[in-house]
């Protein structure tokens, strides 16, 4: 029971993941590497927040979220002026980055030792410390992130990030600024992950750089590109489906030393496959042309 | 002190420029941003190392060994992967995300078979030359040579020969080349062999100096990439330059700073770069349009 309840909060967590990038991916059209750098930023600025400082989770959390939007402008402003590929690179270097920051600032992040001890969330002064109510906690988190990504998508500006998507020129003929919807589309995707970053934070109850790494970013995008992107179900496909696939092989009995390495060669094909047969994923709306 | 560590940044400098010029290579003619050029680098540098340490075969053999190995799997790739979604039209970012997959498949594959441990293929402590105040091992002005002769070839290759006339009108325009009766499926093969064998010769060489893991294909790719685009993208010869350049740069980084920020600085470069001359060193100015 408790097995299936952590895999739940994993699925949230991932959702909600999956949900703030296909913003930046799936409405703009932006192929993004740094996912896990903001999910890393929001994970590292909450625990930051509530540990040296003692605040309580939201406002912390509401820290996290802004210091993340801010810091996804100095990918956005840079990169976006120039044309596609570019930005790929920045968010990657960009990633690489701020792993190299929360791994060697060690007097903040205490670098490869990670930060243990990390206080769980309390909600009116009740202390949201059992398993079954944090998976009740992220699952209501992971619905309002739903139900404001359902707004989002229903709102023009989702329709002027999709029409830019699919033409930039004739977006911008109509008269979109085309360079601000791209950086809008960034910070509000990246202060979404932040989210992700502080539940699992305060989940796990620990964190290190190695949670936060450009393999991370590309299983992010990959959880994405699985499910699909462009629409609202896509992403929680994918999650679920991204989660549940290494519990699966582990009931095949694949040995517990290759089964890393294995779950990593089969995303791989996953991507090729996928995007040689199936470029929308498996209940995506945009197929990447 | 100054002087070593120029020396330094100019030995790793020239390995960076062969990089570059491979990579620069298949993105300026076929427009790929090849990231399974870092799967490439680090199963020809594996397989040097099995025909030299496992095999027990001489070191030159071995080396010819990880260079073939290099080249097939590139061309591999570009027949299994690439060429079908070419043939597709599919959009470039479409072949960003499956080169993404290839990478992960091969290091993954690399990682089962040999751990994720460093290996070294010279033991123990190599032989100096002395220049003044500069030191520098046997390796290293090996590397320093072949760089050199490297980017002499290669610069010959494209302004002298027929091949070289043929991969700057594929960068052109493919339709046009097309058009004029040259197989472009054919001439894309071997830019990707061409490519495959200059990453494939970094890799060999940088192993032989510092050992391997099945990770060190990933910062080389993003030095070959940040390389390029310093030097200027569009221009075949310039990322040698870029790679020049930020070989001596993250040297003096590691001299003045530390090396634990030498990841750091290679991206703050590009970015600094991308804000004050995103056209590269050696670029023109370019309107929108024509990138």
């Amino acid at each position: 029971m408790n097995y299936l309840l952590h895999l739940f909060i994993m699925i949230s967590i991932y959702s909600i993941l999956a949900m703030s990038i296909n913003i930046i991916t799936g409405y703009a059209g932006l192929l993004s590497l740094a996912h896990a750098a903001f999910y890393g930023i929001g994970a590292y600025t909450t625990t930051l927040m509530m540990i040296k400082l003692g605040i309580n989770f939201f406002p912390a959390l509401i820290c996290g979220i802004i210091v993340t939007g801010l810091l996804s402008l100095a990918i956005g402003y840079p990169s976006l002026k120039l044309k596609g590929d570019y930005f790929v690179l920045t968010t990657i270097g960009f990633q690489i980055i701020i792993f190299s920051i929360l791994y060697n600032w060690i007097s903040l992040t205490r670098g490869p030792y990670g930060i243990p001890g990390i206080p769980r969330p309390s909600l009116l002064g009740h202390e949201v410390s059992s398993l079954p109510e944090y998976f009740v906690f992220s699952l209501i988190i992971a619905l309002v992130v739903f139900i404001f990504v359902r707004l989002l998508a229903n709102s023009p500006f989702s329709r002027a990030l999709r029409a830019m998507r699919d033409d930039e020129l004739a977006a911008s003929a109509m008269g979109k600024d085309v360079f601000r919807l791209k950086i809008c589309s960034i910070m509000v995707g990246s202060s979404l992950a932040a989210i992700a970053g502080a539940l699992y934070a305060t989940y796990v109850t620990y964190i290190d750089p190695t949670s936060f790494t450009l393999d991370e970013s590309i299983f992010i995008l990959t959880l994405l590109l699985v499910g699909g992107s462009g629409n609202l179900r896509g992403p929680i496909v994918g999650a679920i489906f991204m989660v549940l696939l290494p519990e699966a092989l582990r009931f095949i009995g694949l040995p517990d030393t290759i089964a890393p390495n294995v779950r990593q060669i089969i995303y791989g094909l996953l991507l090729i496959i996928l995007m040689r047969y199936r470029p929308q994923g498996l209940a995506g709306e945009y197929r990447f042309e | 002190m100054l002087l070593q560590f120029i020396a330094n940044g100019i030995v790793n400098g020239a390995i960076f420029a062969i990089l570059a010029l491979g990579f620069g290579l298949v993105y300026n003619t076929t427009h790929t941003f090849h990231i399974a050029y870092a799967a490439i680098y680090t199963t020809a540098a594996y397989c040097c190392y099995t025909l030299y340490r496992i095999a027990g075969l001489p070191l030159l053999i071995s080396i010819l060994g990880g260079l073939i190995s290099g080249v097939i799997l590139g061309c591999i790739i570009e027949l299994l992967v690439y060429r079908p979604l070419v043939k597709r039209d599919a959009p470039l970012s479409v072949a960003l995300i499956s080169s993404i997959g290839v990478y992960i498949i091969v290091i993954n594959i690399i990682a089962l078979i040999y751990g994720n441990e460093t290996k070294i293929l010279i033991p123990g402590i190599q032989k100096t030359y002395q220049l003044g105040s500069v030191i520098l091992t046997q390796i290293q002005v090996i590397e320093l040579i072949i760089g050199i002769v490297v980017c002499i070839a290669y610069s010959l290759l494209l302004r002298t020969t027929n091949f070289g006339k043929l991969i700057r009108a594929l960068a052109d325009n493919p339709n046009l080349l097309s058009a004029f009766g040259v197989d472009i499926y054919h001439l894309r093969l071997q830019v990707f062999a061409l490519s495959s064998l200059l990453a494939s010769i970094a890799a060999c060489l940088v192993a032989l100096d510092v050992g391997i893991d099945p990770y060190v294909g990933m910062p080389a790719m993003l030095i070959s990439a940040v390389s390029m685009i310093v030097g200027g993208v569009g221009i075949f010869v310039s990322p040698a330059l870029g790679g020049l350049l930020l070989g001596i740069i993250q040297s003096l980084a590691i001299w003045k700073i530390s090396a634990r920020w030498q990841d750091l600085v290679t991206f703050a470069i590009l970015i600094i770069f991308l804000l004050l001359r995103p056209q590269g060193i050696m670029g023109r100015r370019r309107r929108l349009e024509e990138l």
